[in-house]
């Protein structure tokens, strides 16, 4: 045990260390633009996307090196990172807002996402952000079922019925039924 | 209808209007927040081994040295090298499936279950039994708490968080050089259990097995995108979690049914 521990410390604060943090921050460079537009389509705004993004990818920057052993596809991890963040944030702030009843409209002013007119982006601003990370992940990411229910750690039958929640109250929005 | 909804999500999410600036420094600012959380994290980590080599020698002083090395010892002559640069390579040797039926296992013998455990597990002769259909691996067993797990001295430490919220914690073992090997949770305790990629089921199932064989052998067997889950009995509830690569079997894992962990 020992052994491995000084064997793990090494590497992490020797060359490899520097090196990885070039490949990291060239990771980031070149993947900052897309996270930022799937982040965008998660959050609904684009605030909260640069926050996401942001917090997901410092977690993932600092243990950078143990990420990649991993040997996933270091931005499949992000994408289901910021999928799995985004979820648990909301909850968190739900229950702050259950307690300090926070006004809802005015904390995202309509100028700052530009899809704010459209009425379907309306409609799923209203949807509970696990539904809407179904729908994210199925239509912006093209995911299969089995691929989400594994993205989010939930089964394939919560995935349907997930799915189709959403959809129905997405085409009762839109006045569709 | 139903297409009409379908085909305006996809506009809508195509949509050049969903793009986000990036502000210049956002790069920079992403390197200084991991930078940050990294030397936080690593102050704790080494607080965390001085405080577990301190424990793990005075423990030492107090036992027979036998019983700490065992597993380590016999499995480090089959395994490759603990440092794990890259997930185990799906097997190319053909697996003989013999048929190592046992007649009761010793149930989770603590800190001697993979002694006598075959280091060359395809012979014709089984020459012990192979790990038991039982929630445990090893001195491991699903639901154990992670300060009863550290106690078996099998986790490899430090510990990496096994989500991004850091929720869970995630060890490699003695036995098993992969960081995600264990995931523990705080309030189930160990959610994940990943065998030793020489071990097989009692039904004879391990890595290399073919996706046919593991239907053949469980066929309660439910496939999951690249994954075959089988349910099992016994208390705590838990389920065979095949991991594959589309053919053969990648990954043998134990699964708490009650897992509160993400993505676990």
């Amino acid at each position: 045990m020992t052994a491995v521990l000084r064997l793990e410390s090494a590497a992490e604060r020797g060359g490899g260390r520097a090196e990885a943090v070039g490949d990291f921050a060239e990771f980031v460079r070149v993947s900052m633009p897309g996270l930022l537009r799937y982040g965008h389509a998660l959050t609904g705004n684009p605030h909260d996307a640069a926050d996401l993004v942001q917090s997901v990818l410092e977690k993932v920057g600092s243990r950078w090196v143990a990420v990649q052993r991993k040997g996933d596809d270091p931005l499949a991890y992000v994408r289901r990172a910021m999928a799995n963040t985004h979820i648990s944030i909301w909850r968190r702030r739900r229950r702050e807002n259950l307690v300090a009843d926070l006004p809802d409209t005015g904390a995202v002013a309509p100028e700052l996402s530009r899809l704010e007119n459209e009425p379907l982006w309306q409609a799923l601003r209203e949807l509970p952000p696990r539904q809407r990370a179904v729908i994210v992940l199925r239509y912006y990411e093209n995911l299969s079922e089995a691929e989400i229910a594994d993205t989010l750690g939930i089964s394939c039958g919560t995935v349907k019925s997930q799915s189709s929640k959403a959809m129905a109250s997405l085409r009762t929005r839109l006045g569709k039924d | 209808m139903a297409d009409d909804l379908d085909d305006e999500l996809r506009r809508l999410f195509s949509d050049d209007r969903l793009d986000v600036h990036v502000s210049p420094d956002a790069t920079d600012a992403v390197l200084r927040g991991a930078d940050r959380r990294r030397r936080r994290r690593s102050a704790m980590a080494t607080a965390l081994a001085v405080v577990t080599l301190v424990g793990a020698g005075i423990g030492l002083t107090q036992l027979p040295p036998s019983t700490d090395t065992t597993s380590a010892d016999v499995l480090a002559t089959s395994l490759p090298s603990t440092s794990s640069s890259s997930p185990p390579p799906p097997s190319i040797s053909t697996v003989i499936v013999t048929s190592v039926v046992t007649v009761n296992p010793p149930p989770n013998p603590p800190n001697s279950t993979t002694t006598g455990s075959p280091t060359k597990p395809r012979t014709s002769v089984p020459p012990s039994p192979p790990p038991s259909e039982t929630a445990g691996v090893g001195a491991l067993v699903l639901g154990m708490s992670e300060a009863d797990a550290l106690k078996t001295k099998s986790l490899v430490e430090p510990s990496t968080p096994a989500d991004p919220e850091g929720k869970c914690v995630a060890y490699a073992t003695t036995s098993v050089p992969d960081n995600n090997a264990v995931i523990i949770s705080p309030a189930r305790g160990i959610v994940r259990l990943t065998l030793p990629s020489i071990a097989k089921t009692q039904r004879g199932i391990g890595v290399g097995s073919t996706v046919a064989e593991v239907k053949a052998a469980y066929p309660a067997a439910t496939q999951s995108g690249t994954e075959l889950r089988v349910e099992m009995t016994g208390t705590p509830r838990w389920t065979y979690v095949f991991e594959t690569d589309g053919a053969t079997v990648t990954t043998v894992r134990k699964r708490l049914n009650a897992s509160d962990c993400p993505g676990v």
